[in-house]
């Protein structure tokens, strides 16, 4: 397989393809690119969009795994399509089809309400409290305190993690891999006092508690955040408070 | 107004990946070490019954049955090993300052007691 773009040598696709109001339910339809080694998937799809198919409708943006807009299940996995090389599939045929557990827009367009309601819901900003930041001067962090949540502020909301997650497809309520990370995030950087306005959510049965450690949000990654070890780490934190709580009444922590 | 398609749910989600039917696995091992706590006080009773009941438990143990049996018991107690000590650097992990403890170090840490202390309470049963 060492040909380039002078080849007519294809490689084969099964695209999911959804028009909502005239189809029933989403449908295969096959495709055939010409085959590129130094393709990723996305590629293969802006080339159908622009040569073969102008309907096809799926979302990207950057190309480069950075804004995790192109998610989607690429052979049953959830991938970041500007990530999935066509020489990763040989021979083919590579199915792809809209993210796992979400509903679908149209095509591989699937509908974001749904965790976009339980970003915000997590508060994943800095909240000062008493402390605000110095007036002159911004906050100080040595590079330990930055360490400690350096890995999950990595995240770019691709929901790749929903996808991978069987706990999310079924239990609607269930915060997810992402949020709970970004919270965890947020509970270890040293600039935020936030902790008691989120832990009522994010410590509760919707929350961590719904976890059953799967660690499929961990694997499908891009960014090896590691939502898995947040909220196994965020059960240990919930747990240690928990018994504070009870065994010293009059002075918690 | 056209409205979006439904997301799906899976009744036979734990058998569509590999990674699924492993975490299911990993769930089953404790309720198979469960069954095993069962099958050991069944053993203490039948000592404390005396010779004649422990001889009988012996010979029931010594069937196809009960060896195949513990076969399967230990796979699953070394599934339950492995993928508990796996969990350990996930759950608690460990930093020096910036520096994450390496998760294999952990893992490594945890087989070491765990031989360490096997060889005391053999150890203690031989004496």
């Amino acid at each position: 397989m060492t040909s380039g773009a002078t080849t007519t040598q294809t490689i084969g696709f099964e695209i999911a393809r959804y028009l909502p109001g005239e189809d029933r339910a989403p449908t295969l339809r096959h495709y055939d690119v010409p085959y590129r080694p130094e393709w990723v998937v996305l590629d293969a799809l802006n080339y159908l969009k622009d040569e073969v198919d102008g309907t096809l409708s799926f979302r990207w943006s950057c190309r480069m795994g950075v804004c995790g807009s192109c998610g989607a299940m690429v052979n049953g996995v959830p991938r970041l399509m500007c990530a999935a090389f066509l020489r990763d599939y040989l021979p083919g045929p590579i199915r792809v089809e809209p993210l796992a557990n979400f509903p679908i827009e149209r095509d591989l367009v699937i509908v974001l309400d749904d965790f976009m309601q339980k970003l915000r819901a997590v508060k994943p900003w800095i909240i000062p409290g008493d402390r605000p930041p110095p007036a002159d001067a911004e906050y100080r962090q040595t590079p330990a305190q930055l360490a400690d949540f350096k890995q999950y502020s990595m995240c770019i909301n691709c929901l790749l993690c929903y996808s991978a997650c069987p706990v999310y497809q079924h239990e609607e309520e269930f915060l997810g891999p992402a949020v709970l990370a970004l919270a965890q995030r947020y509970d270890h950087d040293s600039r935020d006092r936030g902790n008691s306005q989120r832990h009522e959510l994010t410590w509760s049965d919707e929350g961590i508690w719904d976890c059953t450690f799967v660690g499929e949000c961990s694997a499908v990654c891009p960014k090896h955040v590691d939502p898995a070890g947040a909220i196994q780490q965020a059960k240990v934190e919930s747990t240690m408070d928990w018994y504070r709580s009870v065994l010293w009444p009059f002075g918690r922590r | 107004m056209a409205s979006p398609y439904p997301r799906r749910r899976s009744r036979r989600w734990f058998i569509e990946r590999w990674a699924y039917q492993r975490f299911v696995l990993r769930e089953l091992s404790g309720v198979v070490l469960a069954a095993y706590m069962v099958l050991l006080l069944l053993l203490v009773s039948s000592v404390h019954a005396g010779g004649q009941a422990f001889a009988d438990h012996v010979t029931t143990l010594r069937s196809p049955l009960m060896i195949a049996v513990h076969v399967i018991l230990v796979l699953f107690a070394l599934l339950h090993t492995v993928t508990w000590f796996q969990a350990v650097p996930k759950g608690l992990p460990l930093r020096r300052g910036e520096e994450k403890v390496p998760p294999a170090l952990m893992i490594g840490a945890n087989y070491v007691a765990m031989a360490g202390a096997t060889v005391i309470i053999v150890a203690a049963l031989v004496a």
